[in-house]
């Protein structure tokens, strides 16, 4: 071979379906569309095999193939002859493949039907580009390559560890992360969940370029590409979203029509409500998921291999320096004075006459409406309800975390209670949906309820 | 062989690949750029741009045989058509317009999902040899559990 496959990279995106050619041993030509090829190495490809085809029972017969590749970039088509070497059921080829099919099958209420039953593993036996589709003008080209070169990608790495270095809060470190990934690499939609209270959830804590921030956000593991990172505790790419889509749609249309299986509702996408390229990476220390940091794009195929391989550098630095984060917030907070609380003056009430929000507390549900509209549940939402009533019949409005962890009303699990955690989300939550309820720190472990309209609580039996 | 509704979609301007293999059967394929379903709908005439036509015509000749895949970009609805090698020939100039306009069909729903049709600009889409095959099955290549279903 003189052209390299790795000069392919682009073309191993799933963004615009391959053709598969086989014969049967009898010599009858078949000619299919498949969803994915997959550089495995720089002599092997890998096939999706999703499905039991004409395909699949004539490279049992006959090992050769042929596939037709196309470079989103360029439009540069490409002819590979193959000859089928093994499927793989397991192993980092079949789990990247398996992954990203099932991003997409999760996005179209497609689980057990748009899935991948083996990575089929090809020899390239020749590659050449084909004559019939050449590339196209340079100009065009370059709008939609960006990929960064080494000392680009070295030099935004090192500024977003400085970021990590320097930041002094949670909050701080999660923002500057964010802005950072704008600023140095150009991705303007970002979001981070973390692990949530209930188990095998994430909810989103920091989010950058989307017109609502959705603080409290939950995704369950395996919903969506958050969750399909969340739950195989490994990187995503998704090239063309929409034209992957496309594909498991037509399948979805012809499993419904064969009656194969009930079709769940497709879940909705979080953040952008058109994206075409989503790179997810997940934030783990020592085995355990911290969360879950996602970048989306309108363009298609905007993340390139060498972005997979920086974000999920920087996820490794994140998930640590998010985990020291909590440890170190939780760690001062023990150490706050415990008497500035109680010392605290009483709650000034500057009211605005002119504003009064109705906060409702379910219990049942542990959930907090504002004037009918959904705020917050699970910890956060009883936390608000414990500083709102202790505000109202105390008159205080300053707190520690101490005194939070030492309240047994709340409920707080004993190890890991992440409340630092939970109390920037609450005060996120407020900031988009309540800002005349606030809560603003006061230094190490302290924080103050400021309220700046009338307030009236009820409790829902 | 082919019904009307199936023979609309083959001529709208599709994403066309036709599959051969040689003796020692070693699959080969081309893009093509248009197609045509002959009166009777017994047979079609697949117009595959000169520059490719070599990968694909001594196999017709070699074995006779062919399989042409038909996907709209925009939903991938797909047909795949067997057939049997009858004639090849250069495309004439009265065919010109009918290539154009398939051509033109399937820059446009490259369009509809986002590829602009400035891409493949660069194709060569004329001059053409029109390959005549004659139809033996037909199949719903729709990908999914029944991709590969007879179309009666």
């Amino acid at each position: 071979m003189s052209l390299g496959l790795e000069a392919l990279a682009s073309s191993f995106q799933g963004l615009i379906p391959a053709v598969l050619f086989t014969a049967s041993r009898e010599g009858i030509p078949n000619a299919a569309y498949i969803s994915h090829v997959e550089y495995v190495d720089s002599a092997h490809v890998a096939l999706s095999f999703q499905f039991f085809n004409k395909s699949r029972k004539n490279i049992a017969e006959n090992p050769q193939a042929a596939v037709h590749l196309i470079d989103p970039d360029t439009q540069q088509g490409y002819v590979l002859h193959l000859r089928y070497v093994r499927s793989d059921t397991s192993g980092p080829v079949f789990e990247r493949m398996a992954l990203r099919i099932e991003a997409i099958a999760s996005y179209c209420g497609l689980k057990g039907i748009f899935k991948l039953l083996a990575a089929d593993i090809y020899e390239v036996v020749s590659l050449e580009k084909s004559a019939e589709e050449p590339a196209c003008d340079e100009t065009l080209a370059v709008v939609r390559r960006q990929a960064a070169d080494p000392l680009f990608t070295m030099k935004a790495l090192q500024d977003l560890s400085e970021r990590v270095r320097s930041a002094g809060s949670l909050e701080q470190l999660l923002d500057s992360i964010l802005a950072g990934l704008e600023e140095v690499f150009g991705f303007t939609h970002s979001m981070i969940l973390l692990a949530g209270e209930e188990p095998n959830t994430l909810v989103m804590i920091a989010s950058r370029g989307y017109p609502e921030a959705g603080a409290g956000a939950e995704v369950r593991m395996g919903e969506g590409i958050v969750g399909m990172v969340a739950e195989a505790r490994k990187p995503i790419r998704i090239a063309g979203l929409i034209r992957e889509m496309l594909y498991a749609l037509a399948v979805r249309k012809r499993a419904q029509e064969a009656g194969q299986q009930r079709i769940d509702a497709r879940i909705a996408l979080p953040g952008m409500a058109n994206p075409e390229s989503q790179l997810g990476v997940p934030l783990v220390v020592r085995g355990e998921l911290i969360g879950v940091l996602c970048i989306e794009s309108e363009i298609q195929y905007r993340f390139h291999e060498e972005d997979k391989t920086s974000i999920e550098m920087l996820g490794t630095y994140l998930a640590l320096a998010i985990q020291n984060m909590q440890l170190h917030e939780r760690a001062d907070a023990a150490d706050a004075a415990e008497a500035s609380a109680a010392a605290a003056p009483a709650d000034t009430r500057r009211e605005a006459a002119a504003t009064a929000h109705a906060v409702a507390f379910y219990p049942k549900e542990e959930c907090i409406m504002v004037d009918g509209e959904y705020l917050i549940r699970s910890l956060p939402a009883r936390i608000l309800w414990k500083l709102l009533t202790t505000r109202e019949r105390d008159g205080r409005h300053e707190f520690t975390n101490r005194e939070l962890r030492l309240d047994k009303s709340l409920n707080l699990p004993e190890w890991k209670d992440n409340l630092e955690t939970r109390l920037l989300l609450l005060r996120r939550r407020l900031e988009q949906k309540c800002p005349d309820i606030r809560i603003a720190p006061r230094g190490r472990g302290r924080f103050a309820l400021e309220v700046s309209a009338g307030v009236t609580l009820t409790e829902h039996a | 062989m082919i019904s009307p509704e199936v023979a609309a979609f083959l001529e709208a301007g599709q994403s066309i690949y036709i599959g051969t293999c040689d003796r020692a059967l070693r699959p080969e394929g081309a893009r093509a750029i248009a197609a045509t379903v002959d009166e009777g709908r017994a047979s079609l005439t697949l117009y595959v741009p000169q520059v490719a036509v070599h990968r694909v015509l001594p196999n017709l000749e070699a074995t006779g045989q062919a399989a042409v895949v038909f996907a709209r970009p925009s939903d991938d609805h797909a047909y795949q058509v067997k057939g049997t090698f009858m004639s090849a020939r250069p495309a004439e100039a009265r065919e010109r317009a009918v290539v154009e306009a398939q051509w033109k069909g399937f820059q446009q729903n490259l369009d509809i999902i986002g590829v602009s049709h400035r891409l493949v600009e660069r194709w060569p889409h004329w001059p053409c040899m029109a390959v005549r095959l004659q139809v033996t099955a037909l199949f719903n290549q729709t990908p999914g559990p029944g991709a590969g279903a007879s179309v009666a």
